[in-house]
């Protein structure tokens, strides 16, 4: 993002236009601003839309019980995550690297995630009670499917090259999962990880708000039937950061493998 | 000719494939049904006999009440839909117009995706309350984004080559739009309906199931709650084979139109 | 049309007196290959290819063979045989005094086209790659290693990962990586064909140089018949569909080869030579 800023716009009349980057900066904080003053004004209704102050206010005063219930909802993500992705990131390697399990996985989970998995939360309630196990069981299922799609494609794109050296060097089937598959999958796997991720994040909490007695989710939806605005609000933005944490979480770990992203076959990036 | 009926019949084999891979999978699903249900891993009053299920289904699909939820449903997908993909691919146009502007707002634009949309739900009920409206305006906000990230990728699927080529020929803004630009998009597009489609019924059955008076995703709802586990398993093996169904001859169609790419 | 083809007399066979390699320290293996009766028919996707017919090849230890021909005549097929990559229709190859049915690094490096480093590697991690596999031990590692960068040219440039190199540099950290098993026989697989004019020829110098200080025997494929000319003792040409050698050129022009050599009367002969056996194919 930061070279956007640094190349000139090349089209017409550059210098009258500021950088893409500060006006981007610039609009972000208008939204702020607007959230800020439109509802004081009356402009919106406070029901629909409390004012930035009122909702940070909010998530201040109820900073114990928010506290509270989001480690349980932490907890629960935690767990399903494990699932999700270890499932589905161990899975997908297994299943792209053998042609013939891929064709049989391949189209059935893509045509399973047409399916709208909300509606087996139901299912998941009755099965396993309105605890903990069946947001777990839930947000697992939510968040596999992209992990394990994502992790398949990843290994089919994997350059032939690199399999072929290891071929002609006659690494080991384990050597040449451990050393040459797991490695070059690495890029994709952090892409599914990130998508995986945060759709685990938002199934906990989406199962919350459906039904429980815990969790962001339930604070969220007990906040909504008392018609407190600013309290729905606030937990919203808490989940919407904890999403965003995740996501640099998984940026930071994809900057370091960055080598693997630079070296693609046309790209010759220190020539 | 004899190269082309080959790759006609490896199609029709890969086909014929796709088809036992699903027999298979709900064979294997009906299986493993049974075998808890007699193995006494599971209760039938938590997991009902496949077949008191599937008849469940039949009578389900002629229940009026039950066609009335369908109908609800149907018409809220319906207009939530209608109103989302013209209006992302309006706005990705729009955006993709100007090089300044869609380098100011791609960004933004890619940064909203990333948020899952669902946790706004008690949003729109606050601003809208139970309604039509409320449905249709979650079904429309969870979808766009999507349509409007596709459409970015569809525009940059355009090659640069060919319009210039169609230039070079004195083709007209108009040619070159129904000529260049459509048939090169056609599968991207495609390809965003049908995940404009998934986005959209999920927010849709969500939207029902977290508060409304009528719809599929109410009723699902409501037999979890009162553990009419045969009523609920009918339904949600209705909605994912409807969901499956759909997804799959829109995929057809994608495989259809990919012949106009190189 | 094959009448056209006049094969010259074979290579010497091993012992007979081979020019060059006596001079040279050879490796303590054996680098003949033999090829005889190698036939090879793809099938993919029900459609049947005749990848490659009736190839012979005779290649005493220590020679420089390049085998040269359109695309697509199989000329990577008949190279990833050599290499034990992929099995013959028909047809035996025995390299080193044995018959090559597998992969042997110990016996034959390969160097492919392009993207064949890893990328999470650092350049001397690549090349120390065939031996950390064979569980070398490290210090002997990275010794090796070293070694075989300084050869090609990159001592100093051990800790770059490839998308830190060049292409011309990626070639080099490739034919070390080639090289570090130390095997009498290098097969390249059209190794500078991504490469600019004038990292071509000066990469050309660079493998011949190599070539002269290891002994190796030299499998090169190209589709350049300036490079063929260049660079070989002895050219192959192959021709299209199906894939057969049509001609056998030896190359006398003096050793060390220089840049001027390209323009001799002898150099432009030869290329004449190759591309009239080339084009006789493609017309007929
Ligand atoms: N894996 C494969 N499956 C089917 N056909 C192949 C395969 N590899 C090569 N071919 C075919 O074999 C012929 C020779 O290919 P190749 O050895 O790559 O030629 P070259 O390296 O000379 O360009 C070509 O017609 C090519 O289409
Ligand atoms: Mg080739």
């Amino acid at each position: 993002m930061a070279d956007t800023a640094v190349r000139r716009p090349a089209g017409a009349a550059p210098a009258l236009r500021i950088a893409p980057r500060t006006l981007r900066v610039l609009l972000g904080f208008c939204v702020l601003v607007a959230w800020e003053v439109l509802p004081r004004s009356g402009a919106i209704p406070t029901l629909f839309l409390p004012s930035l102050s009122d909702t940070l206010a909010a998530l201040a005063d109820g900073a114990p019980e928010y506290g509270r219930h989001l480690l349980f909802t932490l907890r629960a993500i935690a767990v399903s995550m494990a699932v999700a992705c270890g499932l589905g990131i161990g899975a997908g390697l297994l299943i792209g690297s053998v042609a013939r399990l891929r064709r049989i996985v391949q189209p059935l989970a893509s045509g399973l995630y047409a399916v709208p998995l909300v509606i087996l939360y139901p299912l998941f309630t009755a099965w396993f009670g309105i605890g903990p196990q069946s947001k777990i069981v839930f947000a697992s299922l939510y968040g596999l499917l992209p992990c394990l799609l994502g992790t398949i494609a990843g290994v089919q794109t994997i350059d032939r090259q690199y399999l072929l050296v290891a071929r002609s060097l006659r690494a080991t089937r384990r050597q040449t999962v451990l050393r040459v598959l797991l490695p070059a999958a690495i890029p994709t796997v952090l892409t599914s990880l990130r998508i995986g991720g945060a759709l685990v994040i938002v199934g906990v909490v989406v199962a919350e708000m459906l039904t429980s007695a815990e969790g962001i989710g339930y604070l969220i939806t007990r906040s909504r039937t008392l018609l407190d605005s600013p309290r729905v609000f606030a937990g919203i933005l808490l989940v919407v950061a904890m999403v965003f944490a995740f996501d640099g979480l998984v940026r930071l770990l994809d900057h370091r493998t960055r080598h693997w992203r630079l070296s693609t076959r046309s790209g010759d990036g220190g020539a | 000719m004899s190269a082309d009926a080959s790759t006609r019949g490896a199609a029709a084999t890969r086909r014929a494939g796709g088809w036992a891979v699903w027999l298979g999978a709900l064979a294997v699903l009906f299986g493993t049904w049974q075998a808890a249900l007699s193995l006494g891993l599971l209760s039938p009053m938590l997991l009902p006999p496949a077949s008191a299920v599937l008849a469940t289904a039949w009578d389900l699909v002629r229940r009026p009440d039950f066609l009335g939820d369908v109908g609800v449903t149907l018409a809220e997908v319906a207009v939530a839909f209608l109103v989302a993909v013209p209006l992302g691919i309006a706005l990705g146009v729009a955006i993709s117009e100007s090089d300044y502007w869609s380098r100011v707002l791609r960004p933004i634009v890619f940064l909203v995706f990333s948020i899952p949309k669902t946790i706004f739900l008690p949003m729109f009920i606050l601003a809208f309350g139970i309604t039509f409206a409320q449905k249709v305006g979650f079904g429309v906000f969870s979808t766009v984004f999507i349509v409007l990230i596709s459409t970015f990728s569809a525009l940059e699927s355009v090659k640069g080559d060919h319009v210039r080529v169609a230039r070079a020929y004195g083709a007209t803004r108009r040619q070159i739009a129904l000529r260049v630009y459509l048939p090169s998009m056609a599968p991207v597009l495609l390809e965003a309906v049908r995940l404009a489609m998934i986005f959209n019924v999920t927010g849709i059955l969500l939207a029902e199931m977290y508060a409304a008076r009528a719809g599929l995703g109410q009723a699902v709802a409501t037999w979890g709650q009162n553990y009419m586990l045969r009523e609920l398993l009918a339904g949600i093996l209705l909605i994912a084979a409807a969901a499956i169904l759909f997804t799959e001859a829109v995929r057809w169609l994608e495989a259809r139109c990919e012949h106009w790419r190189t | 049309m094959a009448g056209k083809a006049t094969p010259l007399p074979e290579a010497p066979s091993p012992g007979a007196g081979a020019p060059g390699p006596s001079l040279r320290a050879l490796p303590s293996r054996n680098g003949s290959i033999r090829v005889t009766g190698l036939e090879h028919t793809y099938a993919a996707a029900g459609r049947v290819t005749k990848a490659l017919e009736d190839i012979r090849l005779d290649i005493a230890p220590g020679r420089f063979v390049v085998i040269v021909g359109p695309s697509g005549c199989g000329k990577s097929s008949l190279l990833m045989m050599l290499a034990g990559l992929v099995a013959p229709t028909a047809g035996r190859i025995v390299c080193g005094g044995r018959a090559l049915t597998a992969p042997d690094p110990d016996l034959v490096g390969v160097v492919f086209q392009e993207a064949s480093l890893y990328p999470w590697l650092t350049a001397q991690e690549n090349v120390e790659f065939p031996l950390s596999l064979r569980r070398v031990p490290r210090a002997e590692r990275t010794q090796r290693a070293r070694d075989k960068l300084a050869l090609v040219g990159l001592a100093g440039f051990e800790d770059r990962y490839p998308h830190e190199l060049s292409g011309g540099m990626k070639q080099r950290v490739s034919i070390a990586r080639g090289l570090v098993q130390n095997p009498p026989v290098l097969l390249l697989d059209e190794p500078f064909a991504a490469l600019d004019e004038q990292t071509r020829i000066s990469m050309g110098d660079e493998l011949l140089r190599i070539w002269e200080q290891t002994g190796k025997t030299v499998v090169f494929v190209t589709h350049s018949l300036t490079e063929a000319a260049y660079l070989a003792d002895q050219i192959v040409v192959m021709s299209a569909r199906p894939g057969r050698i049509v001609d056998r050129v030896e190359v006398d022009l003096p050793r060390p080869r220089t840049y001027a050599m390209m323009g001799t009367p002898r150099f432009a002969e030869l290329r004449q030579r190759i591309w009239e056996q080339i084009r006789s194919q493609a017309d007929g």
